[in-house]
């Protein structure tokens, strides 16, 4: 089940995977929003551009950046139809029953599709090209601000390095319960709601029950060795911003302005 | 369940966000599991429960974000609804566990599940109707979306989470709500 995940990390020492993880995250997210607010053909080529350079330059093999959007081809086709057919019922090419095809549906299904295909593969390639402990510290790093507040970033960036950690694990062990009850002639779809539950139950409760189990085991561990929640940590490292990740910033919050300034 | 250390709810808030991710991914070889089953509320509902409602929050929000950064599921557009309501029940199952105390840990579990699905049912289609689709989602729909189709969800979740956190305390992985002899 693990095969179903494409956002993990892949070692490498491509000029993507050398940028400082907050750097990835700032460009992340100026891309992101560069990619919603494209609505004419002069922003999606420039996204389209910007995709094949941060592509080439993290030297990912394709199966890694669009591996997710091969398992999406029949949601995004449904998603395509029903704006096409049902979006606009002004201006028709044809109408016939309530479906009502019109060059406005064909232009919102190409962006809706187009939107959603850029910000997954944007996402595969951050996760792909940084670590998930990097990912974590510069989650932290960016949200220290809200630490002023009163918010704990240190613990919320604990408990979500903690969690990507715990994924892969939890993938292989519910896949090899899912199996074991399907061996013992489990049916999930069953037309009875009582059935489906007690189908259900047996899948679930053991899921939680040895994830609850390492939790505990990992807590223990790490009040054993006297973890405290509130205590400032130093790092081993602290990495500085370069000059090639203040362009690689630059470059993407460029990218993001001219994309609003052409909405 | 009020003897849980920091550390341990931190961790325990930790698995149950990954297990946003994880069981929708489980639930994938059902049909319409998603929409039908609702996976990802079970273990943020979960986490209000055990941890407190500051810990349901930060797995309701951060839930849906991560799963779709890994999975691309969520899709982008449903992202903030789907955080709102989620969120929602974190929060409001946390806060009722911590104000309600009937001495029956049933009656406490199911008076809190369904007063925070209720609320993050109404929050959410408020939040839809005012400000994510704002003048497209009638009663109708939404009603439809969030009760109807979602029943079998509801259903499987009552019945479920209960059996969750006794099966928990039995296997003492969280403490008991009212010890015996206590």
């Amino acid at each position: 089940m693990t095969g179903m995940l494409t956002g993990i990390y892949v070692p490498g020492r491509s000029v993507i995977h050398r940028l400082d993880a907050r750097a990835k995250l700032i460009g992340f997210l100026a891309l992101v929003i560069a990619t919603l607010s494209t609505d004419s053909w002069l922003g999606y080529l420039t996204m389209l551009a910007a995709i094949s350079v941060l592509i080439i330059l993290s030297q990912l093999k394709i199966s890694q950046v669009f591996g997710s959007l091969g398992r999406m081809t029949g949601f995004f086709a449904i998603i395509f139809l029903m704006n096409l057919l049902f979006f606009s019922p002004e201006d028709s090419w044809f109408s016939w029953w309530i479906i009502t095809p019109s060059y406005a549906g064909l232009l919102q299904a190409t962006n809706v599709v187009f939107r959603v295909s850029i910000v997954m593969v944007l996402s595969n390639i951050l996760n792909s090209c940084t670590a998930p402990l990097d990912l974590t510290r510069a989650m932290e790093a960016l949200l220290r601000p809200l630490s002023f507040i009163g918010i704990p970033t240190g613990q919320i960036a604990m408990i979500v390095s903690v969690a990507i950690q715990f994924i892969p694990t939890l993938l292989a062990e519910a896949d090899q319960i899912r199996k074991a009850q399907v061996a013992r002639g489990a049916k999930f779809d069953s037309p009875k709601l009582i059935e489906k539950a007690a189908a259900i139950r047996p899948l679930v409760l053991p899921i939680f029950l040895s994830a609850f189990r390492r939790a505990d085991e990992l807590a223990l561990a790490m009040e054993a060795r006297g973890y405290q929640p509130n205590k400032k940590r130093t790092l081993r490292n602290s990495a500085n911003f370069s000059g090639l990740d203040v362009f690689a910033v630059i470059v993407c919050v460029l990218i993001c302005l001219s994309q609003l300034s052409l909405m | 369940m009020n003897e849980l250390s920091i550390t341990k709810k931190s961790i325990i808030a930790a698995v149950c966000l990954a297990l946003c991710v994880v069981l929708p991914q489980a639930f994938h070889a059902i049909p319409n599991a998603g929409s039908v089953y609702l996976p990802m509320h079970i273990p943020v509902l979960l986490c209000g429960l055990i941890c407190g409602w500051s810990f349901g929050l930060l797995v309701g929000v951060l839930g849906p974000i991560l799963s779709s950064l890994f999975t691309g599921m969520p899709m982008a557009a449903y992202l903030p609804n789907m955080v709102v309501e989620l969120a929602i029940y974190g929060i409001v199952s946390g806060l009722m566990m911590q104000f309600i105390h009937t001495k029956k840990l049933s009656f406490d579990l199911y008076i809190s599940l369904i007063l925070a699905m209720l609320t993050g049912r109404v929050v959410a289609g408020v939040v839809r109707a005012l400000i994510f689709s704002p003048g497209q989602i009638t009663m109708q729909a939404w009603v439809t979306s969030y009760f109807v189709t979602a029943l079998p969800g509801i259903i499987i979740q009552l019945i479920l989470i209960p059996s969750i956190i006794y099966a928990l305390t039995q296997a003492r992985l969280i403490p008991q709500r009212y010890p015996k002899g206590a």
